[in-house]
């Protein structure tokens, strides 16, 4: 394909004004407003305890989720790449799923699930145990979710990761944990990084499963986006605005980590 | 000597992920860390209320329990709060969110939550005043100037006027906006005062044309430049009116309700050693110093005497309760359900 150089002026003209109010501007507008009032007054409205329990609950449950679904993914990753067995497609497109169902549906279903009037919230309530409405039911969520982020980014390098290296480590003695950590890991570097990240991202931004089973308890189960909703409909729009800004620079860093480095172990 | 120093700007690169990594878990773990010299973790109570309670409560009333109860026992009281439509608090209940106490926009969401097993029937009865803990009437927000003239809710039915309303599906207000919208043309029109209900509400919601989840949410929806005129608790819009930073102005119809808001004790979330601590709060409420706060924060208190000491409450010549009426069950049966839902919705649907 050749770049035309010439003549580039009127469409990418076009294509700026398309997407100046579409896309720029309200990520602009974001910042603008933030520092409308001055650094002072943003400060102020970060300091709030109620918006420093949402941010640290947030990247909190990130954190978790992350991780969780870094094991989780990568072992589904592995197991419906090494192995033939019936039923693998059916489960494939289950485990993919969450990308495609809206997330109230899942906030919905696990409260129909975890509630105390669905099946396991009935056989969990004698126990004194009901995860909805806590840290745990927020969790549930979060990890239904992303799940599916882990897997996408892992299971392609999976499927064209050549056997013979396998079977080269295998004649050399290598055990199959072995065979993982020295062969099979070091491969899945990139695919590793970037499935983290993008989980982190989505947990930390996630809101329509969360608004479902979290409570919106302030300073118990109140995520950074739940605040930013329930202080925005309370007309308070600077407070709202303070952690709305911190959400998006936040996934800005994340996206130009995911550029910067997942190219990089590919080379 | 420039290769060293690739290979550790190279290293420093990719320190940076984990290293950032790394600083935002801190700060995320930062208030749980066990830092010496931190006090013990303080108990809490868990409060859900509708919508326009959470600046009074947050800010006032709770804070001036907990100095009471540090007074009293020494020890700490934290709150954990949660503020949205009435009915959605209702709900969230019914599914078993962990509150000890609510306050509930209408006295119907009790009788729902007792029907759902969540607390005893009636058990809100038992509390003073039957529950009630404060009144405020329901006033219509007009923009500046009244371009309108909009007085009172038959005002509301004229064409052209655009009308923001909370849903009554989720919001304890817009139930009690439904018996204000009925009850002043009732009240007007005696002999017939289905007939007069039926059209006033009629006309009000033809010109309905934004609903909100709350009173919270619909006054936003006002102040975002919806609409000609809100329907909402004087309460929410008394603080900014008297400010001067309410963009419009309140208008108090001749014939209105006052709506009542009750106090439920989530029995089954209270356990032996919480006892006294909600049983304090529940009485703390109703004392002076807390009827006192409210009406600071724009509240009626159920103590008639206390209400002089707010110069912004508006004079309403013909004030009405539920009572009125004949109670929510009957209110709700033949007036929301009767006349709004099968009458009055189905005609403006069509």
């Amino acid at each position: 394909m050749i770049a035309r150089r010439g003549g580039a002026g009127v469409p990418v003209g076009i294509l700026v004004l398309v997407l100046l109010p579409l896309i720029l501007m309200p990520i602009a507008a974001v910042f603008v407003f933030a520092l409308r009032g001055g650094l002072g007054e943003f400060w102020q409205a970060l300091r709030n305890e109620d918006a420093q329990f949402a941010l640290r609950f947030s990247l909190l449950i990130a954190f978790l989720t992350a991780a969780i679904n870094a094991v989780l993914g990568t072992y589904a990753a592995y197991v419906l790449a090494k192995h033939r067995f019936p039923g693998e497609k059916p489960l494939a497109i289950a485990i993919n799923l969450p990308v495609a169902i809206p997330t109230v549906v899942v906030g919905t279903s696990l409260l129909l699930l975890w509630g105390p009037i669905g099946l396991f919230g009935k056989a969990l309530e004698p126990l004194g145990l009901q995860p909805m409405f806590t840290p745990a039911g927020v969790l549930l969520a979060h990890l239904f979710v992303t799940f599916p982020y882990m897997l996408g980014s892992v299971k392609p390098l999976l499927d064209e990761l050549e056997v013979t290296y396998e079977e080269a480590a295998f004649t050399l003695g290598a055990g199959k944990w072995q065979t993982f950590r020295y062969v099979i890991l070091p491969a899945l570097r990139g695919g590793l990084f970037s499935g983290t990240l993008l989980t982190f991202a989505h947990s930390l931004g996630e809101f329509g499963a969360t608004v479902m089973v979290s409570g919106n308890l302030r300073l118990r189960t109140q995520t950074a986006p739940l605040y930013i909703f329930a202080q925005f409909e309370a007309g308070n729009v600077a407070q709202a605005n303070a952690v709305a800004a911190v959400l998006a620079a936040l996934s800005f860093v994340i996206f130009f980590f995911l550029l910067r480095y997942s190219a990089g172990p590919k080379r | 000597m420039a290769a060293d120093l690739q290979t550790l700007a190279g290293r420093l690169r990719r320190g940076l992920v984990p290293l950032a990594g790394a600083a935002l878990l801190l700060y995320a773990l930062w208030p749980w860390l066990p830092v010496p010299g931190r006090a013990a973790t303080p108990r809490t109570v868990v409060f859900y209320g509708f919508s326009i309670l959470g600046e009074a409560l947050n800010e006032d009333v709770l804070p001036a329990f907990a100095r009471r109860w540090r007074e009293r026992t020494g020890e700490r009281v934290e709150f954990a709060t949660a503020f949205s439509g009435s009915g959605t608090v209702t709900n969230q209940l019914i599914l078993g969110v962990p509150a000890q106490c609510a306050l509930l926009s209408l006295e119907l969401d009790a009788e729902r939550l007792a029907k759902a097993g969540v607390i005893p029937a009636g058990s809100w009865r038992r509390l003073p005043h039957g529950g009630v803990v404060n009144r405020t009437p329901f006033v219509l927000v007009v923009r500046k100037g009244n371009p309108k003239g909009l007085r009172d809710f038959s005002d509301l039915a004229r064409p052209g006027v655009k009308v923001v309303h909370p849903d009554p599906l989720t919001s304890g207000g817009a139930n009690w906006a439904l018996l204000a919208e009925y009850g002043s043309a009732a009240r007007r029109s005696p002999g017939r005062e289905r007939e007069a209900g039926f059209e006033s509400l009629m006309g009000v919601w033809r010109n309905v044309t934004a609903q909100a989840a709350s009173a919270r949410a619909a006054r936003t929806q006002f102040e975002n430049g919806f609409g000609d005129v809100l329907v909402t608790y004087e309460q929410d819009v008394i603080e900014d009116a008297a400010a001067g930073t309410l963009p419009g102005e309140i208008v108090y119809p001749p014939s209105t309700v006052l709506s009542e808001h009750t106090l439920v004790v989530v029995e089954k979330n209270v356990s032996p050693s919480e006892r006294p601590l909600v049983d304090a709060l529940v009485q703390f409420l109703w004392s002076e110093e807390a009827q006192r706060l409210f009406v600071r924060r724009g509240f009626r208190s159920v103590d008639e005497r206390l209400n002089a000491a707010n110069p912004a409450f508006g004079a309403i010549r013909d004030p009405f309760l539920v009572r009125d009426f004949g109670g929510w069950n009957r209110v709700k049966k033949e007036i929301v359900d009767g006349i709004w839902k099968e009458r009055v919705m189905t005609e403006v649907g069509k």
